[in-house]
């Protein structure tokens, strides 16, 4: 890819391990539930210069799985709504800030379906987020920015919960292995059109 | 004869009234879960005339002791609940036309308590009286969740959220023998007429890309279908979205 390419995440070390191994610099974000921080964010982001790619990861905690019925409000609220907000806030910066011509690419922790269960709140932000960037494909394609989604379960999922397996082993994935690959193919001109795609990163789980 | 019991958000017009009147029309016991009294009480008074059993509950979907109040309300009158429907959509969804840059905190968090959180409060609260009866939960979703909007992009998220909730339901609930489904519904709604006023083009967009020619009518083509998905007749369909939209979103 050519240009700068920059990655909005959380301000830790995979982060940073993440954005280095993509050649970005990282403009950190706040922690989802932190409502004002996200507004300092936002405002602050007009100072930021624009980069040709825009990367957007922001991690799902890490939960046991947990049935709806069982699932309090405040975990509710933890684990499914303060992440989307956090995307739409996320994602509606990341647009202003993506260059005329460039790529933006949102990397979400999502369950296949076949492995959702328990981890509602997860798909929810996850099939949300696919929406939101598919908006940005369409509203950002004038000025020829291309959006699009990578999902893994790396982060949700140890293994397949159910049968039957994936096709491909090493299920669940790992960021190294799957995602900045996918990641880098979207970021880079091989990709010049392919705007509004959700590409699971999953060894075949779901399609 | 024991009525099928059933619960619908939102339904005070629109096309939840469309639901509730199509499920009257079966004769279901029909709870009218919304927020303005006297529009509730006329759409129930309707369900009733088409021979089913009608009935107003209060509801702000938002709220956990409102909706879980529905809830138990509608299963102490009936002693079950065969289906729950979450219809309800934010009022703002045809109020703002924007890119996602221009959206506020307030005006995003407001689209996810409506639609998201009302779906999960649904969800949970009727769980067990779905358990008990085998029933079905609905949720409301749209075209927008799969295709995305360049100015409803906030609407299309929690559209898409809500089918992404839906399925893993679907996975959690099949076990127990609840189903759970989605309905993307395209009708002649006061929300669509108010898009339409505030869009010049939109209405073209939207016709111009319908093979049908024309809009649902929410009772007829959304209510019936809907009332398909809640019923034993659907008794193998789960983690589906119909699209009933006339053939304008053809994705599935």
């Amino acid at each position: 890819m050519s240009g700068t390419t920059i990655v909005i995440g959380p301000d830790d070390g995979d982060s940073q391990r993440f954005a280095s191994a993509l050649g970005a610099r990282l403009v950190p974000a706040p922690a989802f539930a932190d409502e004002e921080g996200w507004r300092a964010w936002r405002d602050a982001l007009v100072s930021e210069p624009k980069a040709s790619g825009v990367v957007v990861s922001l991690p799902a905690a890490k939960h046991e799985p947990a049935a709806i019925s069982t699932l309090a409000l405040e975990g509710w609220m933890a684990r499914g709504e303060a992440p989307l907000l956090g995307w739409m806030t996320a994602l509606g910066g990341a647009a202003p800030l993506c260059a005329d011509g460039g790529a933006i690419v949102a990397v979400v922790d999502g369950p296949p379906p076949l492995d959702s269960a328990g981890l509602a709140p997860e798909a929810a932000v996850a099939e949300g987020v696919v929406a939101l960037v598919r908006s940005l494909a369409l509203s950002e394609g004038r000025r020829g920015v291309r959006a699009n989604t990578v999902t893994t379960p790396s982060r949700l999922l140890s293994g397949p919960p159910i049968a039957p397996d994936p096709p491909l082993a090493g299920f669940p994935g790992t960021i190294e292995e799957d995602v900045l690959a996918a990641v880098r193919l979207l970021l880079s001109a091989d990709a010049a059109y392919l705007s509004g795609h959700c590409l699971p990163a999953d060894r075949g789980r779901s399609w | 004869m024991v009525r099928p019991a059933v619960l619908i958000t939102g339904a005070s017009g629109g096309v939840g009234r469309g639901i509730a009147l199509a499920c009257g029309e079966a004769g279901w016991s029909v709870w009218i879960a919304a927020r303005r009294p006297a529009e509730g009480e006329a759409v129930a008074a309707e369900v009733t005339a088409l021979g089913g059993a009608g009935h107003f509950v209060a509801c702000d979907v938002a709220e956990e002791t409102s909706v879980a109040g529905a809830v138990a309300a509608a299963v102490a009158a009936d002693g079950r609940l065969d289906g729950a429907v979450h219809n309800a959509t934010s009022e703002m969804s045809a109020a703002k036309h924007a890119p996602l840059a221009d959206f506020t905190l307030e005006e995003m968090r407001h689209h996810v308590a409506v639609s998201l959180r009302g779906s999960y409060l649904l969800a949970r609260a009727a769980y067990p009286h779905l358990k008990a009866s085998r029933g079905a939960l609905l949720l409301l979703t749209s075209e927008a969740g799969f295709e995305g909007k360049a100015r409803l992009p906030v609407y299309a998220a929690v559209k898409a959220a809500q089918r992404g909730l839906g399925r893993a339901l679907a996975r959690e609930w099949g076990p127990d023998g609840v189903r759970v489904n989605c309905i993307a519904p395209l009708a002649t709604t006061p929300a669509l007429a108010e898009a339409f006023a505030r869009d010049a083009t939109m209405k073209a967009r939207v016709m111009g890309r319908n093979p049908m020619g024309r809009l649902g009518d929410p009772l007829a083509d959304i209510g019936r279908a809907a009332r398909f998905l809640l019923s034993p007749e659907s008794a193998y369909v789960t983690g589906h979205t119909l699209m009933a939209d006339g053939g304008s979103c053809p994705v599935t």
